[in-house]
């Protein structure tokens, strides 16, 4: 994380005025108690008050070594034990040399002072981690509200994106009419089409609250969906899954391979007078589940342009669920043009 | 009816032409002399068979049910079957005799050979559609043109042609490869092409506008382009305003 005072420049005013208010407050009931003068208490309480302000500034990169997260409360609260008392070292060394070049050095009153030092010190340590924390929360908090507003603005996209491109008429007026013909040649497979094309309706229909699901389920859907369009593309569209078994239960986000097949389909099938393969292949590598989908297409077909929303949703997604850009990968060569999602697994 | 009615099919998807065929069985009135699975197809067997009727998909591989009607010697009466709807007002553009939206009853089919084998007894002549299409839709520019040259049909993009030149009833269209000829006006050319790449430069030419290397003056009130391969090419009056207006000098 970035230092606060990168990230909120304001805060700097409010951190002099912090430390200008502390210091004058100070000198002025040292003043008032102790038989200094005016001068020097002013003069002893900015060298220290102003150099811890400039030290403490580091003690945010302190809270970012030793944080909540991954210490136990002993190690946690040592460890900042151990960094207090060095870090005040070298604050008391640091002003008491200042104050003797600038000779506000009060023989005996100077060296009396010094455990009261100590002991603000502590003081002001405990104030700047507690603050630092505080900042640390408020930011995650914002970041991860920020973060779900997009997520479910982009998961509510890639529904609207299955929907509207199920009730595009030429999937669905020509599947429909495709239904109609095999009624009348063979209603076994009729039934079977309005089925698969029920269930695809359904799990886009379904809102899943859930941001996740088992590939199995993505697998299945996408079944229902080239089924369809193997009733109506014939030979045209053959199929070919390669999936390792050990991959089923991998969970990635919902509907997030729908628009893959659909661009196999338009820009691969649609185009094609001769049979295309459309390829899937699934493994498991360590850490992450690798779905590779490639599929043939003329070079020389001109589509039109613009139509990248469903690839752009899904970038977008991974980037936001998973804060990783490179989790897509697209190939265009040879007449085949590949697609590579990884999606990382937890354990 | 003493003679029926030639007919043949031009669909990608085998489902829908077996609805088709089995529709028109039961029409006494139609003889199916052939199906095609594609445009390219469908131009040649088309030319080749001259049939009376055709039915025609509109999406499908390659080049569309219109662009094939463009690239047809032969006009036969055409009956349109389509998933879509919006393409409904072009296919009268073309004069087809019924539009059919998938999926559609039996009925409704034929209700549309009704109207052909009506079409037929009157002995009315199909009028030549060709260049019927001024009103492509507004908000689409034209993105590609089907050409036939000889016995080869080409597909070229619209970013590759490099300007229009009018020849009579033709239209020669020059690309970096080549050029080829087509049969349609400059006013159709002129109103369907993206305004920010083509410009009306004459009467007889619109040109790409990223291929004007020059605009030169060669006599008072009289220019000439010079286009980046140096080829000139004149400007009149009405096109040098034309000019002006999009390139804003």
């Amino acid at each position: 994380m970035r230092h606060p005072f990168i990230t909120y420049p304001k805060l700097g005013i409010f951190y002099a005025i912090f430390w200008v208010v502390i210091a004058l407050g100070n000198s002025i009931i040292q003043w008032k108690w102790d038989d200094i003068s005016f001068g020097v208490s002013l003069g002893l309480c900015i060298v220290f008050y102003f150099s811890f302000a400039i030290i403490g500034t580091g003690i945010w990169f302190v809270i970012q070594y030793i944080s909540f997260e991954g210490n136990s409360n002993f190690r946690f609260i040592s460890s900042h034990l151990i960094a207090a008392t060095i870090i005040i070292a070298i604050w008391l060394y640091i002003s008491s040399v200042i104050v003797k070049l600038l000779g506000l050095h009060v023989e005996g009153y100077f060296k009396a002072s010094i455990p009261y030092w100590l002991f603000g010190g502590y003081l002001l340590y405990v104030v700047f981690v507690i603050s630092y924390l505080a900042i640390t929360y408020y930011s995650n908090f914002k970041d991860k509200v920020r973060k779900e507003g997009e997520l479910r603005s982009l998961v509510k996209e890639a529904e609207l994106h299955a929907l509207k491109s199920q009730i595009n008429p030429h999937f669905l007026f020509n599947s429909l009419n495709s239904i109609s013909s095999l009624t009348m040649s063979d209603p076994g497979r009729a039934q079977e089409m309005v089925i698969n094309l029920s269930s695809l309706m359904r799990y886009s229909l379904k809102h899943n609250q859930n941001e996740k699901v088992p590939f199995r389920e993505e697998l299945e859907n996408i079944k229902h969906y080239l089924d369809i369009e193997k009733v109506r593309f014939g030979s045209k569209l053959n199929t070919v899954f390669e999936i390792e078994d050990k991959c089923l239960s991998a969970k990635i986000p919902n509907m997030l391979l729908q628009p893959l097949y659909e661009n196999a389909i338009k820009y691969g099938v649609y185009e094609a007078t001769d049979p295309v393969d459309v390829i899937t292949k699934c493994t498991k590598n360590g850490e992450f589940l690798v779905i590779t989908i490639s599929n043939e297409y003329d070079p020389n077909v001109i589509t039109k342009k613009g139509e990248g929303i469903g690839l752009r949703n899904i970038k977008e997604r991974l980037q936001v669920i998973f804060e990783n850009p490179g989790l897509i990968q697209i190939e265009n060569s040879d007449n085949i043009f590949t697609v590579t999602l990884s999606i990382p697994q937890e354990n | 009816m003493t003679e029926k009615i030639r007919t043949l099919i031009v669909e990608d998807e085998e489902l829908a032409r077996n609805l088709l065929k089995s529709y028109l069985k039961d029409q006494e009135a139609i003889e199916l002399i052939h199906e095609c699975e594609n445009g390219f197809d469908g131009v040649k067997m088309i030319n080749e068979l001259k049939p009376d009727l055709i039915f025609l998909d509109i999406q499908m591989p390659k080049i569309t049910g219109f662009e094939m009607l463009e690239l047809l010697e032969h006009k036969p009466e055409i009956i349109f079957t389509t998933a879509y709807d919006q393409y409904a007002l072009k296919a009268f553009d073309f004069h087809a005799a019924d539009y059919l939206l998938k999926p559609y009853p039996k009925a409704r089919l034929e209700e549309a050979v009704a109207k052909v084998v009506e079409k037929f007894k009157k002995g009315g002549s199909q009028p030549d559609i060709v260049d019927k299409v001024a009103s492509f839709p507004k908000d689409e520019y034209l993105e590609r043109v089907v050409v036939k040259d000889r016995h080869k049909i080409s597909i070229i993009p619209v970013d590759q042609i490099r300007y229009f030149e009018s020849m009579d009833d033709y239209v020669m269209i020059y690309t970096k490869e080549g050029r080829h000829i087509k049969q349609k006006t400059m006013k159709f050319f002129e109103a369907s092409l993206n305004p920010r790449e083509f410009v009306r430069i004459h009467r007889s030419y619109i040109v790409r506008v990223n291929e004007i290397a020059e605009i030169q003056q060669y006599e008072k009130e009289s220019y000439v382009v010079i286009l980046h391969d140096k080829s000139k090419l004149k400007v009149s009056k009405t096109g040098y305003k034309n000019i002006k207006g999009t390139l804003n000098f």
